[in-house]
């Protein structure tokens, strides 16, 4: 059944976001177009200026309707009308939580992608990806140098910090609306209030915990390289706790504490 | 006749007040049921509870068998009072998105209805007016072969002739092995098609008896016997 709701879930949300991220690829090559054909001269001249501006607005567009529209999604149709018929699915309200969540990071990955393929269409030249490749062997090497052997594992565990924190944002958004839901009469300024009393409390947690280390582990921190070792892997497990903690509420209030309008 | 539901004494509390009380009730196959009371006497509760959409405070309720989950769900074809298929949709993807999750979905038989409601099945919903969404909502419903089906308020919002269509569409698209509910407060436009009636009242189950024992006994109508009990 989760692969029937993601079918359906891609095709709800593909619908809207794919047109962007197709406009902002056709407008990153018209802009290539544009700046290298040099006839715009005097009055025409507001054609390059106008399309700059229009593709910087769908590479903004690309990144902040795809955010916006993951949280539209889950409250109108989960928590609104449209409501009625996904929660007499026979499918289990994990499920259903599961599928917004794979299809929010689907296409927040797609969104990234989109913008770093529009930007290779934009300016990419073999001298420019020569100069792209030397720049990436640059940063490796200097990775190398502080990290030693261990650099590899600094790479892996900043790309699982970003992923992880990612899964927490959206977990974060996801709880904050089934909380607010149980405020009869005012469930979206209840949502806004839950997310901020929630991640205000995070980070209060957060900051006494780092406290607490930093006292008992006073400055045994000799190197350098060994700060990310630390503060990577704490940045992972406390993500991953706090998506956990609020996946599990999110699934408790949709079994046994709802209430549609 | 073998049992297609069962509340055992339920009871759904909001916060203070309670919306049902102590309800006991047992409804067999074949049957229609009128779910009758005026507005706010726990029509709705009742159903939301059988969709699983509400947890009982306390008490149980049973669907062949099961509590509301996944397995009651495949079994229970409900109609909410709310129009909640996405605007977006045209008529033919919410007909392929109960085709997907419904077994027990009929596609030929929801696009004959269409058919003869001449209802085109490439419209957007958005562009439907809210008696015809009604009608989609109710095709759909209809066209699953359910062991129960809760349709709440299905002729509320629509013309007559439409309410004699829906009442005509529910009576023979139902099957002898499953039980129809129906809740409403136009009892006159449905009193011909019921076997049973339910009447609630605040909360509490005031009568639940077959509709010839009631003409038997008061020797009145389903109407006059409701303009009675619930004598403002």
């Amino acid at each position: 059944m989760l692969r029937k709701l993601l079918k359906h879930e891609l095709y709800a949300t593909g619908k809207y976001l794919l047109p962007i991220y197709g406009i902002t690829l056709i407008l990153s090559l018209v802009n290539r177009l544009v700046i290298n054909v040099d006839i715009f001269n005097g009055a025409l001249n507001f054609i390059p200026v106008f399309m700059m501006i229009a593709y910087v607005i769908s590479i903004i567009a690309s990144l902040f309707v795809t955010f916006i529209f993951m949280i539209v999604r889950f409250y109108k149709n989960l928590m609104s009308d449209e409501g009625y018929l996904m929660f007499t699915l026979p499918v289990k309200p994990t499920q259903l939580v599961n599928s917004k969540l794979i299809t929010s990071i689907i296409w927040t990955i797609v969104s990234v992608i989109t913008i770093c393929l529009s930007l290779l269409l934009l300016i990419a030249t073999p001298e420019r990806l020569n100069d792209f490749k030397n720049a990436l062997d640059e940063i490796f090497y200097v990775f190398k140098a502080s990290f030693g052997k261990t650099y590899a594992l600094v790479i892996i565990e900043f790309i699982l910090m970003i992923i992880s924190s990612l899964f927490q944002s959206i977990l974060l958004i996801y709880v904050s609306i089934a909380v607010g839901h149980l405020f009869n009469g005012h469930r979206v300024l209840g949502s806004f209030v839950a997310y901020f009393v929630i991640s205000t409390a995070v980070q209060i947690l957060i900051t006494l915990l780092l406290l607490i280390v930093a006292s008992i582990s006073g400055s045994n921190i000799e190197t350098m390289e060994a700060i990310p070792h630390m503060v990577f892997p704490f940045s992972i497990i406390v993500s991953l706790l706090l998506s956990t903690a609020y996946y599990s509420a999110t699934s408790y209030i949709f079994s046994r504490k709802l209430n549609l309008e | 006749m073998s049992v297609i539901l069962e509340c055992r004494s339920l009871t759904k509390k909001y916060g203070s007040t309670t919306a049902l009380s102590d309800l006991n009730l047992s409804l067999e196959r074949g049957r229609i049921v009128g779910l009758l009371g005026p507005n706010g006497s726990g029509k709705t509760t009742l159903i939301k509870l059988i969709n699983g959409l509400l947890v009982p405070s306390s008490g149980t309720i049973k669907i062949n068998g099961f509590e509301p989950g996944v397995e009651s769900k495949k079994i229970v074809s409900y109609l909410p009072e709310k129009t909640y298929l996405p605007d977006w949709m045209k008529v033919s993807d919410a007909i392929n998105f109960f085709k997907d999750f419904f077994a027990d979905f009929d596609e030929k038989k929801a696009y004959e209805m269409l058919d003869h409601l001449h209802l085109d099945s490439s419209k957007r919903l958005k562009a439907l007016s809210k008696g015809t969404k009604e009608k989609v909502q109710l095709i759909l419903v209809m066209s699953r072969k359910a062991d129960l089906y809760c349709l709440d308020e299905p002729i509320g919002g629509v013309d007559p002739a439409a309410r004699d269509y829906i009442l005509n569409t529910i009576i023979t698209n139902y099957n002898e092995n499953a039980c129809v509910i129906i809740s409403t407060h136009l009892i006159a436009d449905i009193e011909n098609v019921l076997d049973e009636v339910i009447f609630i009242k605040e909360g509490y189950l005031q009568l639940h008896a077959s509709v010839d024992e009631i003409r038997e006994k008061e020797g009145k109508s389903i109407d006059s016997l409701f303009r009675e009990v619930f004598r403002c």
